[in-house]
């Protein structure tokens, strides 16, 4: 199933498919490597639902919601 | 003397490794005309003087912020006789990624393998010298908050500074079809000595397929520039 990275529920897994949008903020995802094929899995929530906290390629990732809105997974069975 | 600037990821260990060399001592400036900080410090090794220069933390070297534009111009206008490479042990994949835009650009690296006790601990096994080879550069495994391996990076630093010429540029495979093009744009643009004399005919290639912001306003104003836009439908 595709859905946007903000999507995401806590503990779940998905693989990343594209990363959208342009200019600086696609740039540095990618660079922090957000990249087509990178597995990528949500480890918790702030209280207020933003930022959200990522684990991928083995170290811990804090994203903006607004900034996981461009990303688009396809989620682990 | 031997200039050294140090390059890596933000949280590598960069701070602590300048402090180690430089015993702390540090000419605190900024980055000319920007707000950005420069720190400079010296050490000596066996009677050479090394002065080295603390880039800011970048993931990569793109023209998309001030800090990887200060580290990139740095590294390719002021020419450091050796980049030291400060990588996270324990975060490899992410790390490399700078290094390869390093080798690119056709720095004279040494990689510093920093929190390698971070990287044990996670039971990850690294094999330094296979690394060395793959990436043509020396690697010195470091633990920057015990000191350990500062001689050992000392050393190196000073023998990669004396063999300059000698070292090996690996080139990165970005696939046929890409490849072709950048061999071509790379045949291009060595016509224009001006430009080769600062700047790597590869690095500039590959930059021209990113649509990067600063290599395309120097390449505007290269005599180069028709042959390049003639290539634009195969891009």
């Amino acid at each position: 199933m595709q859905k946007k990275l903000s999507e995401l529920k806590t503990g779940e897994k998905a693989i990343i498919i594209q990363v959208q949008g342009s200019g600086a903020l696609r740039r540095r995802l990618l660079d922090m490597g957000l990249v087509r094929g990178t597995e990528i899995e949500m480890v918790r929530k702030s209280p207020l639902g933003d930022p959200l906290e990522f684990l991928v390629k083995g170290y811990n990732l804090s994203l903006r919601k607004m900034e996981c809105e461009n990303v688009y997974v396809e989620v682990k069975q | 003397m031997i200039k050294v600037a140090l390059i890596g990821n933000p949280n590598v260990g960069k701070s602590l490794i300048f402090n180690n060399l430089t015993g702390g001592k540090a000419h605190v400036g900024n980055w000319p005309g920007k707000t950005v900080e420069k720190k400079v410090g010296k050490c000596v090794y066996k009677g050479v003087e090394i002065e080295i220069v603390d880039l800011p933390g970048t993931y990569s070297l793109t023209a998309n912020s001030i800090d990887e534009l200060i580290a990139r111009d740095y590294i390719v206008k002021e020419k450091p006789d050796v980049v030291v490479d400060i990588v996270d042990a324990s975060n490899l994949e992410r790390n490399l990624y700078l290094t390869l835009q390093l080798l690119e650009l056709e720095a004279n690296v040494v990689i510093a393998l920093n929190k390698f006790d971070v990287a044990e601990d996670l039971g990850y096994e690294i094999n330094v010298s296979e690394l060395s080879k793959l990436l043509g550069v020396p690697v010195v495994p470091t633990v920057a908050t015990t000191q350990g391996g500062m001689e050992k990076l000392k050393e190196t630093v000073a023998r990669a500074a004396k063999e300059k010429s000698r070292r090996r540029i690996i080139e990165i495979s970005y696939g046929k079809k890409i490849d072709e093009l950048i061999a071509k744009i790379e045949r291009i643009l060595q016509k224009d000595e001006n430009l080769t004399k600062i700047y790597p005919a590869r690095w500039l290639a590959i930059k021209v397929l990113e649509a990067d912001d600063e290599v395309l306003k120097i390449i505007e104003k290269s005599p180069c520039v028709q042959e390049i836009v003639n290539l634009l439908p195969e891009m």
